[in-house]
């Protein structure tokens, strides 16, 4: 055997080796042993609990009542769906996201477009960690220093404002400006993120084309086109796709500043679904917006791996 | 139980009272409990855990004083034990913001773990802890051991921190510490120069000075103080009151102001919401409520209970409404001498006279129902240390807020601690809310409804109450604690 | 002359960018050197003698440390065994393509698309069933299967980048495949191992939700630490946070700033290659 030449597609070539090398190298048993730890896991984790939960969604069951579980039907359901709390949660957070990731990605690509071409600025390695700094903070953290940097009373952002002649505001008390300020939490932590995306998508612009442009001559219009060009595009829907993912996951971050509040005008779903499940024990009902949750989820996901085989396929 | 003699409580007081001036971080330090000989002498035979050795762990309240010298004086405990029972015990604790505290329990219990062997509870969750059997049931226990059957200063104690469901004999939980909301006022801008007088002649009346003065405030001339000294160009304004959607902080001073004139929330016997909660006497009071706002720095609508202590401390508010349990923070060094801690106002009623019904504060301990034998001796072993009159003298000496008859009626108590006299005023004019396994569902729905008028996401306060009162017999009637379903006019109420 | 001014310029406000970004942070760190009262002190106060006390008190508290202990363990061991069998399963999926390969990536990409409330509550339930709530073990393989997805994702990708000619090599000269995988391919995906490794550790790193749910008083990690400590005896406890919040803070730092070249593999588990 030695002295052959490797070919490509000769996976199934009967090994050296005797026993357990054969049984390995066989094409049947070695990938699905590779694979076992990581179903093993999906199916701990992941399976069991999904159908556990699919399972109760099904139920009325308070987990503080005392009481075992009562069959209920689709009556979970048709609660959430009858409930225009949810709605207004849901709507909201629709809300979130489109605003959030909207201004992120035009933040982000115009900050992205301004770093291009910076491989000269002194320290840009220390700038560039302050400038992702946000996005690895704990989220906890930053929600809870934030009420601090709001704060109308002890607050550094109303000592500026006062210092500089404007009227002071309780940005997180107001109901008219609580949403904003929480966006504007959320803008500050993931811009970075998109600056990161639309730096990958500067990187994919075929040198070629770089050497032809002088990238300092150019305005910020044709620095966008080189990009949209060619398949930084791809990227930088990459990126939109997967903040509006996170975006809809919010949680801790508003969580630590308003719980929600005030009133419930800073009330995303997830925070929703966490009272319920975690401060009322409702667990029958949270089962069931958890299932839609998860719906939502799985249609995103859907989304994402049909831009990504997009991609690919206008690639190759 | 040994007999204190006034006279020996008094001699105890004024050492403390000048250790108290010296500072407070001094004197929890310095203090030690000390016992009568009788109780070491008193050494039980035949313990059944003589000889061994126990860890308890202890969930208590993050950032609350009374939670905390619970833990603080274990170690006293574990000194007694020893000697008493011949065993050794440790403590470990843990603790969470009243907001996640029960959440933390919760999800804790809900396992049958006896990871927390006792638990520091809030007063409305007893009927969440004791209707899936989480906690032990008292009864026996306080049959089998007398001493633990305490005489309480006011009804209210076992009604609030021992009783559920309400109105029967059935017990659950051992007072930890009393509470109450007092109103801390800073001396010294009502004393200085030249106050009384412009006072009295903006509003022609005497301004109240002295805690006898207070008692006699309505909330009309409560209002007309907290006006005088709203100056933001001074950097101070007249109140500070909570109006956090945490927790229950919007609804415990707001339903005292409902309370107080008459309104109420339900009606524990039938579990009926509608048409007690959604009354106008309660919209009325929002909108006195929210009203107060005007008297009160700009972020007075996310205050909580420590954001009330901060802005009080750092000397941005006149007066603040406080659960006396933090009294100590809210008075520290730099503040001794400058607060006097009084009663809140009384509301007026048709024949004149002032009304106080006011919510009161205050945490039961309640002991794990999936402790081992071990674990329950010990927690039985402590409570019962925790109620020697020892400790509960010295747990006032600290800070803290006992409820027992014998100790509040010693004399010189209401010179222990500067919050004491109004405490022990407001305890019998206080009662709880809710005693219901649904509470935490129930407080999520109304802080919503009370936050969104308070800032202004909605502006008929009688529309909040009929979202709450709808929401809330909802939850009642699904859950088997209500006869009647919500009316036609709740399908799709929102706010 | 010219260009210099303008490149300067530019460079200001680069990092002008930079620090406006960075700003609320160090606002964080300046005030862990203040007392309590400064930090509440209006107008802020910005010239101060920092004090080290807040950093002595944090340090001092016992269940800190073992909390700081925590999140290091639980971070560290439930990243690497994510990477580890991650790798085996990519190695399978690049390498064989068994039936089902597409439908199981999406499976695995969807339990990270959920929100956090959603995904801990069937877990917790299940926890609560068999009683592994608050064992490190419980709390290190949810982690492990929470890192699980993005590490597939990423380690796929590299595993595809290069040749089946390696393998076919080692196969060719009598290796077994478990050399193959360790000698010839894990040395060529280092990258993506790295990536990988960062990426969750940082995740699991600032995780609060389920260390929040499913741990506790053994298992509880930094940040449910900084929620339940958000109070001391009376106010907000501000120094305890700013202080906290500036140690924790040292290591994912320190990630960015020595593996900013994988952070983009990282961040976008793997679907976009690049260096900043």
């Amino acid at each position: 055997m030695p002295g052959e030449l490797a070919a490509p597609g000769l996976h199934a070539r009967r090994p050296a080796g005797g026993g357990i090398a054969r049984f390995l190298g066989r094409r049947t048993v070695l990938p699905g042993l590779l694979l076992i730890p990581v179903l093993a896991f999906f199916i701990v984790w992941n399976t069991i609990p999904t159908l556990w939960l699919l399972g109760l969604s099904f139920y009325r069951f308070s987990l503080t009542s005392g009481r075992a579980p009562i069959y209920a039907g689709l009556l979970n359901f048709q609660n959430i769906l009858n409930d225009s709390g949810v709605w207004l949660d849901l709507s909201r957070t629709l809300l979130f996201v489109i605003s959030g990731v909207g201004i992120q990605t035009v933040l982000g690509m115009l900050l992205g477009l301004l770093f291009w071409n910076s491989q000269r600025l002194p320290g840009r390695r220390v700038a560039l960690t302050m400038l992702f700094a946000p996005m690895v903070l704990t989220p906890v953290a930053s929600g809870t220093f934030w009420r601090l940097i709001y704060d109308p009373t002890f607050g550094v952002l109303n000592s500026i404002l006062r210092g500089i002649g404007l009227p002071g505001t309780n940005f997180l008390g107001d109901s008219s400006t609580a949403f904003a300020a929480v966006l504007v939490v959320d803008i500050w932590m993931w811009t970075p993120f998109m600056v990161l995306m639309t730096l990958a998508a500067l990187a994919s612009v075929p040198k070629a084309e770089l050497e032809a442009a002088e990238i300092d001559q150019l305005t910020w219009w044709q620095r966008l086109r080189l990009v949209l060009l060619f398949h930084g595009k791809y990227i930088l829907m990459l990126g939109i796709l997967l903040r509006t993912i996170d975006s809809f996951k919010t949680m801790d971050l508003i969580y630590n500043m308003t719980f929600g509040g005030p009133g419930t005008t800073t009330q995303l779903v997830a925070i929703t679904l966490y009272r319920r499940a975690f401060e009322a024990f409702n667990m029958g009902w949270s089962s069931a917006l958890a299932v839609i949750l998860l719906l939502i989820s799985i249609a995103f996901t859907a989304t994402f791996i049909f831009v990504l085989h997009w991609r690919d396929k206008a690639e190759a | 139980m040994t007999i204190r003699s006034p006279t020996d409580l008094n001699a105890t007081t004024g050492v403390n009272r000048r250790k108290l001036l010296t500072g407070a971080a001094a004197l929890t330090a310095a203090a030690g409990l000390t016992y009568p000989r009788h109780v070491f002498s008193q050494t039980e035979k035949g313990h059944p855990l003589a000889g061994k050795s126990i860890r308890m762990a202890i969930l208590g309240i993050a950032g609350w004083l009374p939670s905390k010298l619970g833990v603080d004086m274990s170690p006293d405990f574990a000194k007694y034990a020893k000697v008493r029972y011949g065993y050794d015990v440790s403590f470990s604790f843990a603790d969470a913001p009243f907001g996640q505290l029960f959440q933390k329990a919760a999800t804790s219990l809900a396992t049958r773990s006896a990871e927390y062997n006792i638990i520091i509870s809030d007063s409305q969750w007893l009927g969440a802890l004791a209707t899936p059997k989480w906690i032990v049931p008292l009864n026996d226990i306080i049959a089998k051991n007398k001493e633990l059957d305490i005489e309480w200063f006011a009804p209210v104690v076992r009604q609030a921190y021992q009783t559920f469901p309400d109105g029967t004999e059935n017990r659950y939980g051992f007072p930890q510490e009393g509470d109450t909301i007092a109103l801390f006022i800073r001396k010294d801008l009502l004393d200085a120069p030249g106050e009384a007088e412009a006072f009295k002649a903006r509003y022609g009346m005497d301004m109240p000075k002295t805690w006898e003065d207070f008692e006699k405030l309505s909330i009309e001339d409560y209002t007309k103080l907290a006006e005088f000294f709203t100056r933001p160009d001074k950097g101070y304004h007249g109140a500070a009151m909570q109006y956090s959607r945490e927790y229950d902080f919007i609804s415990c001073p707001l339903l005292s102001f409902m309370r107080s004139q008459g309104g109420d929330v339900w009606d524990p016997k039938s579990g009926q919401v509608q048409g007690i909660m959604d009354t106008e006497v309660n919209a009325k009071a929002m909108v006195q409520y929210k009203a107060m706002l005007k008297y009160q720095p700009p972020g007075a609508i996310n205050y909580g209970i420590a954001e009330i202590v901060d802005v009080f401390t750092q000397g941005k508010a006149f007066s603040a409404w406080q659960w006396a349990a933090v009294g100590k923070a809210m008075i520290p060094a730099a503040m001794q001498g400058k607060v006097i801690v009084v009663p809140p106002p009384g509301f007026k009623q048709a024949d004149g006279s002032l009304k106080r019904d006011y919510i009161i504060g205050g945490q039961p301990w309640v002991l794990n129902a999936f402790n081992d034998d071990a674990h329950a001796r010990v927690a039985l072993d402590f409570m019962k240390w925790w109620y020697l009159p020892e400790t509960q003298l010295e747990f006032a000496k600290r800070g803290g807020n006992p409820c027992d008859k014998a100790t509040l009626t010693a004399a010189g108590f209401d010179d222990l601690q500067p919050w004491y006299r109004t405490y022990k005023y407001m305890l019998p004019r206080s009662s709880d809310f809710w005693h219901d396994a649904k509470y935490s569902e129930m407080l999520a729905v109304q802080q919503e409804a009370f936050t969104a008028y308070a800032t202004g996401q909605i502006n008929d306060p009688a529309h909040a109450l009929a979202y709450t009162a709808c929401k809330q017999q909802d939850i009642l009637f699904d859950s088997g604690t209500a006869s009647k379903q919500p009316t036609g006019a709740c399908s799709g109420i929102r706010l | 002359m010219r260009t210099t001014w303008r490149e300067h310029a530019y460079h200001a406000v680069l990092w002008l960018v930079a620090l406006v970004f960075f700003a609320p942070i160090a606002w964080i760190i300046l005030s862990s050197f203040k007392t309590a009262d400064q930090i509440l002190a209006t107008p802020p106060v910005l010239l101060f003698r920092p004090t080290l006390d807040n950093y002595v008190q944090l340090f001092a508290r016992e269940s800190f440390l073992h909390q700081l202990f925590n999140s290091l363990f639980l971070s560290i061991s439930a990243v690497l065994i994510a990477v580890a069998v991650s790798f085996l399963a990519a190695f399978s999926f690049s390498r064989f393509k068994p039936a089902g390969t597409d439908f199981l990536m999406f499976l695995l990409l969807s339990i990270r698309m959920l929100p956090g409330s959603a995904a801990i509550l069937p877990v917790y339930l299940m926890y609560v069933g068999f009683g592994w709530k608050d064992t490190y073990a419980g709390m290190i393989l949810f982690y492990a299967m929470f890192s699980i997805p993005f590490s597939v994702w990423i380690l796929k990708g590299f595993i595809d980048g290069v040749s089946p000619r390696f393998d076919e090599t080692g196969r060719v000269n009598g290796a077994s495949w478990l050399r193959i995988i360790t000698r010839t391919i894990l040395p060529q995906v280092m990258p993506g191992v790295i990536a990988a490794l960062i990426f969750n550790f940082i995740f699991v790193w600032n995780e609060f939700l389920f260390n929040y749910i499913i741990g506790g008083l053994q298992t509880s990690n930094v940040p449910v630490a900084l929620t339940t400590g958000l109070y001391s005896s009376g106010g907000v406890d501000w120094t305890f946070i700013s202080a906290l919040t500036s140690v924790y803070l040292v290591p994912p730092v320190l990630v960015v700033y020595f593996f900013q070249r994988y952070l983009l593999v990282g961040m976008t588990f793997g679907t976009v290659r690049g260096e900043v």
